[in-house]
């Protein structure tokens, strides 16, 4: 009689280390990295035709205000580069700016200053409300849509685009919430961008997080030809960083402050590459690390420019005024320096997203373990 | 737990029993309910079972492979007409050697020598004459044959013209991915009507009727198109042009990347899902007018079109002082679908004819024989590798991905895309037309497959959350359960020993 419910005390015991076994992934062998390194395309300049942008922001509900303001200046930001609203995929919860708790009603600001309004005009959501679910967001990646499903709402992507990729909301160690509701995982993320690399849906992808422990989501990935950043590393929080007086909450998050501080500096023709931007990021002032991923890259850093992925078309052909000989091809070449001077906030307020911490997973867990045990001891009696 | 009390068997009959020992329930009530949720668990489990797994129906992999691996050759025969055969096997000779340098991969050309060759009208077989210039009508070529060294020359000609994307290694992206169905949009842009320059309206249907259907016609076959147009009247720029000394406005190259203003101009609706060919005449504003391209020396360049790859095509046009006319001048229709037909064809992968080769004057073709089979066995050949590859990712993904379904409509979609794909090299030496037509039905088919909205992979759960989400549900209700089985058991046995036993 005394036998089972040890029995039992085992297996409940035993459940939880498996499942931390399989919670850790192995690092990839030589041999694949070999592998990797032969598989990489060659070439200095893209080979892109036409750029697409994904912007997903993954929050709800007006004190994220700030994530919300994070996917809008990056649509602004693409959008002033060049690309068409018809290749912008915007996913938004868009709660904030008709929020009765919202001062300034169709606005939303990303400074105090509110100088800049990110609602002003012409946005397209395309994907709006409860229509942000992981589940959409992989059929977009992927393309596997119903054919009812508009043509605006679709990624039609093919071999010869850029595309950029960048999520914001809450995330933890390799998870990113959606909407307070589910949750993506990095190995989803991987295994989406590894089904586009096989359909040739993209030319490079550049993979952009801001959230808690945002490198954990790009650490799953194995496709090449992607360029992954994240705002912060295993363990670290991602900073919110400023907050406006009159809004009440936080309107932006410091590390996509910094981010669309640095693009203000960028135009059209600019010459920036990925390298000036991925220096330019100064730890102290983000308050977390963020973290690079270019080992799936095919190209030198310094040789990605920025408008490779934020920028509109690279390639212009002359075509002879009478007759058919096309053979000049353009490339960008001059710098066109264009100032802008983003104001800077005023304060800095930190605001925790405290998500999947390891110690509270732990207690958690063990928890779990204690109640179980009790339970059983209780039904044997 | 208290085992069955023993019956005293002191002054009681044996019959009876003493009354504190008494069990008011029976055995075979309590254990049939136990039983109950038992057979209840039993029998839900593989409903459980077929409602939770994926379904994953085989698929024809070994087929698969093979067909992927099957190299794919469209031959072309050549007839040389020669009285003897003196040129034909040194032109075979020739070619061979292109063909073994795998510049020609997929396309197979076999040389004959006849004193008659026979006319045919199949995309597969051509006649090369004798005659004074190098000159091409129907399926024939009349090439000036001389002595060894024009055999070179013949060679050349004849790869340009049966192979020219495979000649050129063309690598450039210009022309658009295939698609069954494409939309052209024509907009006609007024940079600022108000300005004072502005051309108010264009006869576009007569315009599309002379410059347009001809081209349309002639690829039917491959493509269906829907036109839409439209005139805009004010469609700004987004960057300053500059002015020159003579009072007229230059695009520099750079200029020319960031022309397309997409976040003000609406070039075409998105009411449908074909990829579209945006066709553009842009009308520059008074201030800015006349409006001219910069070479990269600094030049004015003599041309006022480019083409975006890929994407559609621009002019330019200044519309002349002397115009009165609100509406687009017949000068102003030459220039700009002049344009727009080069720029369509362009893009849609038409080849050029070499510079040398001169055309037959009673061919009114606005494409000839030899452009338009070059074009479809270019398509083709890019339909079956195009097919090859997502087939074969298809089942590479699959098999990588334990979570993904696969249905019913993607295994058939596989098989239609597999015979499709075997008929094409059952095709290849009888019909081009056929051939190309199943390249690219076996092409949507793969896509069609790979595409399918059931095959979105479930979501990856590590294993911690599955037992977080089913110890919570299953301990609870199963351990009273399994106990009460037990201690059941227990009693059961314990009453037998004691019959056995009695």
């Amino acid at each position: 009689m005394l036998l089972f419910p040890f029995l039992h005390l085992l297996a409940l015991l035993f459940v939880p280390l498996t499942a931390f076994a399989a919670g850790h992934g192995f690092a990839p062998g030589q041999e694949e990295k070999v592998k990797r390194f032969f598989n990489k395309n060659g070439g200095s300049t893209s080979k892109h035709t036409n750029n697409w942008a994904v912007l997903v922001c993954t929050s709800r509900y007006w004190f994220n205000y700030r994530h919300m303001s994070n996917a809008l200046g990056m649509y602004r930001t693409v959008k002033r580069l060049g690309i068409p609203d018809s290749n912008i995929i915007l996913m938004l919860a868009d709660d904030v700016s008709c929020n009765a708790r919202n001062k300034f009603p169709g606005s939303v600001f990303a400074n105090p200053d509110r100088a800049l309004d990110l609602y002003g005009e012409n946005i397209e959501v395309d994907y709006r409300g409860y229509e942000v679910t992981v589940e959409n967001f992989i059929r977009v990646l992927t393309g596997r849509m119903d054919p009812s499903v508009p043509r605006s709402k679709r990624l039609l992507t093919d071999e010869h685009s850029n595309v950029f990729v960048f999520m914001t909301g809450h995330g933890g160690n390799e998870f990113l919430k959606f909407q307070d509701n589910e949750e993506i995982s990095a190995h989803d993320l991987a295994d989406a961008f590894e089904q586009m690399y096989q359909k040739k849906r993209y030319n490079e992808l550049f993979f952009m997080t801001d959230t808690c422990q945002a490198v954990t989501l790009h650490s799953k990935i194995y496709s090449p030809n992607i360029l992954a950043v994240g705002s912060a590393q295993l363990g670290q929080n991602s900073y919110s960083h400023s907050n406006d007086d009159d809004i009440g909450v936080a309107v932006i998050d410091g590390f996509t402050h910094h981010t669309l501080q640095f693009m203000e500096g960028v135009n059209k023709t600019s010459q920036h590459s990925m390298k000036d931007f991925f220096e330019s990021m100064d730890p102290e002032k983000i308050k977390s690390n963020p973290g690079v991923r270019s080992d799936l890259f095919g190209r030198p850093l310094e040789d990605a420019l920025i408008t490779d992925f934020f920028g509109g078309v690279a390639q212009v052909e002359v075509v002879e005024r009478v007759g058919g000989e096309y053979d000049e091809e353009v490339e960008v070449v001059e710098k066109k320096a264009r100032k802008e001077t983003p104001g800077v906030s005023a304060r800095e307020v930190e605001v925790v997203d405290d998500h999947g911490s390891d110690g509270w997973k732990k207690v958690r867990m063990w928890g779990v373990v204690g109640v179980l045990v009790s339970l059983c001891c209780w039904s044997t009696l | 737990m208290n085992p069955p009390a023993v019956p005293e068997t002191g002054n009681l009959p044996a019959s009876l029993r003493d009354p504190s020992t008494l069990f008011f329930q029976y055995d075979s009530v309590r254990r049939s309910i136990i039983a109950a949720y038992w057979v209840a668990i039993l029998l839900a489990t593989p409903l459980w079972w077929y409602t939770t797994s994926i379904e994953r129906l085989p698929l024809p992999i070994s087929q698969a492979s093979q067909e992927i691996s099957r190299p794919l050759q469209l031959p072309v025969n050549v007839c040389l007409q020669e009285s003897k055969p003196i040129f034909a096997p040194l032109l075979q000779v020739s070619l061979d050697r292109f063909t073994s340098s795998r510049i020609l991969e997929g396309v197979q050309i076999h040389i004959t020598g006849s004193a008659k060759c026979e006319t045919t009208s199949s995309g597969n077989s051509y006649i090369v004459k004798p005659g004074q210039t190098k000159l091409i009508s129907g399926r024939a070529l009349e090439f000036p044959m001389r002595d060894a060294r024009s055999v070179e020359d013949l060679t050349s000609t004849l790869v340009n013209l049966i192979v020219p994307h495979l000649a050129h290694n063309d690598k450039s992206n210009r022309a658009v991915q295939f698609a069954s169905r494409y939309r052209l949009a024509f907009s006609l842009l007024n940079e600022d009507a108000s300005s004072g320059s502005g051309v108010m309206g264009w006869n576009v249907e007569h315009a599309l009727t002379r410059y347009i259907t001809p081209i349309l016609d002639r690829v039917s076959h491959l493509h269906n198109f829907t036109i839409e147009s439209q005139v805009q009247f004010h469609a700004p720029l987004a960057f300053d042009v500059q002015r020159l000394g003579n009072g007229e406005h230059s695009l520099s190259y750079e200029d020319l990347t960031v022309f397309v203003n997409s976040a003000e101009w609406t070039l075409s609706s998105s009411f449908s899902n074909e990829p579209v060919i945006h066709l553009v005449a842009f009308v520059p504003s008074s201030d800015h007018s006349p409006l001219r391209i910069l070479e990269a020396d600094g030049t004015i360049s003599n041309s006022n079109a480019f083409i975006l790859p890929q994407w559609g095509g621009i002019v330019l046009y200044n519309p002349s002082e002397g115009e009165t006319s609100k509406q687009l001048s017949s000068r102003g229709f030459q220039d700009v679908f002049g344009s727009f037909a080069n720029q369509l064809l362009s893009l849609l992968g038409v080849p050029n004819l070499p510079a040398e080769i001169q055309r037959d004057p009673r061919d009114r073709n606005t494409i000839s024989d030899w452009q338009l089979d070059a074009l479809l066995r270019r398509r083709t050949l890019e339909a079956v590798a195009g097919t090859k590859e997502t087939l074969g990712s298809f089942i590479k993904l699959v098999d990588q991905i334990d979570n993904m379904p696969i249905g019913p409509s993607v295994r058939d979609d596989v098989q239609v895309a597999l015979s499709s794909l075997n008929k094409v090299y059952d095709l290849a030496s009888t019909s081009l037309f056929q051939t190309f037509t199943s390249s690219a039905s076996a092409f949507d088919s793969s896509s069609r497959a790979f595409f399918n909205p059931g095959m979105l992979a479930l979501l990856y759960f590590p294993a911690e959350h599955k037992y977080a989400v089913y110890t919570p549900l299953f301990a609870t209700s199963m351990i009273p359960l399994a106990i009460a089985a037990l201690r059941e058991f227990k009693i059961w046995k314990q009453q037998r020993k004691q019959t056995n036993n009695g």
